[in-house]
């Protein structure tokens, strides 16, 4: 009887010491994607040189100067517009991007993210803007394998 | 004392087989298994419910004998359980039922009636989740802007599964049995939430990522003779 407990309490301490076996791989909450195009050729992908983004609503920089044809910004889940600052080497450009949040679930280590559908965006005028115009390519932000908007300079 | 139990229990033996030479017809009839219903609760399940304040549940068990080696059992219970992960925390509510048999591979001595059995479970439960919170998975620069949002509460779920038991029943005092039983499980099918997921279900505990389970049980169980028979 005695060896019996002892196997039943072995077997319990071995249950209860069971660990989370999981861990979030998944795709979370896509980046808005932006492109960098010429002005004059538009088919021609044209870098920023120096780029800095500053996302307004935390006040901080998200990317620092870097030279980038490309860039992927984190867009407020919690709030139905985010506003950067696009800095290149002399001039800063803000820009509002507007979107209705909709939560979508992943699993159980990752939780919800969230994919943003009715993208709008707005160049702010300062009659010096190096963002000459933009063109959204697509909407809704479900994935990062394409490029949501292209910014003309 | 320990030291010589073995010593005794082959010198039981030898009588046992002694006895058994001399009169083996006699000794035959004489020993007959008992029939009847066992019923018994989980023991665990009140002392986590006691401990753990994300777990409230009960669960009564029960076989009847239908012949030496087989049983036709069940078991019927509720379940509460809150459940925290990084980005959700839900809690589960509802009740559940498990019939199946189980098959008994213990060859007792004399009149004993322990137990080490396979079995087989058919398992249903109906439950609600209520999602408490989430917060979005976002860029964890963001984090700071991150918030927990109140979630829904889902009703009218339900769950459909196959169960794999192991088990022990030993006879600790007369017709009373104390019991542990591990078992794997498999969903076969679910009534899901809208955009969000059964991640626990009651009686199949938590729901893994292939759709399989673990449980254990510590029972403790009386049985109600009703009659005996040779065999």
């Amino acid at each position: 009887m005695k060896k019996l407990f002892l196997l039943l309490l072995l077997l319990f301490v071995g249950f209860v010491s069971c660990e989370r076996d999981d861990i979030c791989i998944d795709d979370i909450t896509p980046h808005l994607i932006i492109r960098f195009y010429d002005v004059t050729d538009t088919t021609l992908v044209k870098s920023v040189d120096q780029l800095s983004v500053k996302i307004l609503e935390i006040d901080a920089n998200y990317i620092s100067n870097s030279t980038a044809d490309s860039i992927a910004l984190p867009l407020i889940s919690s709030a139905e517009f985010t506003r950067f600052v696009l800095m290149n080497e002399s001039n800063s450009d803000t820009i509002t991007v507007n979107y209705t949040p909709e939560a979508v679930f992943v699993g159980r280590s990752c939780g919800f993210k969230s994919i943003f559908n009715g993208l709008d965006l707005h160049v702010t005028g300062d009659g010096e803007n190096w963002i000459q115009s933009f063109n959204i390519i697509s909407q809704q932000i479900e994935n990062e394998t394409s490029a949501h908007v292209k910014i003309f300079h | 004392m320990l030291k010589y139990s073995i010593s005794i229990l082959l010198l039981l033996g030898c009588l046992v087989s002694f006895s058994q030479t001399d009169n083996s017809k006699q000794q035959d009839t004489l020993i007959k298994n008992k029939y009847g219903l066992r019923v018994g609760i989980d023991i665990f399940k009140p002392v986590n419910t006691f401990i753990n304040d994300d777990s409230k549940g009960f669960e009564l068990i029960g076989d009847y004998r239908v012949s030496k080696k087989f049983y036709v059992a069940a078991e019927l219970g509720f379940q509460e359980n809150t459940t925290e992960e990084d980005y959700i925390n839900f809690t589960t509510n509802g009740s559940f039922i498990k019939a199946g048999a189980d098959y008994n591979a213990y060859a007792n001595w004399l009149d004993m009636e322990n137990a080490i059995y396979v079995g087989f479970r058919y398992g249903f439960s109906t439950f609600s989740q209520t999602l408490n919170s989430y917060t979005v998975n976002n860029d964890p620069f963001l984090d700071d802007v991150a918030m927990a949002v109140n979630g829904q509460k889902f009703d009218d779920l339900n769950a459909h599964w196959a169960e794999f038991v192991l088990g022990i029943k030993a006879e600790i005092l007369n017709n009373l049995f104390l019991g542990f039983s591990i078992s794997g499980k498999k969903m076969i099918t679910t009534k899901e939430p809208d955009n969000f997921k059964n991640l626990y279900v009651p009686g199949f505990n938590r729901v893994f990522l292939n759709n399989s389970g673990f449980g254990f049980n510590y029972t403790l169980s009386y049985l109600i003779p009703f009659y005996k028979r040779d065999k």
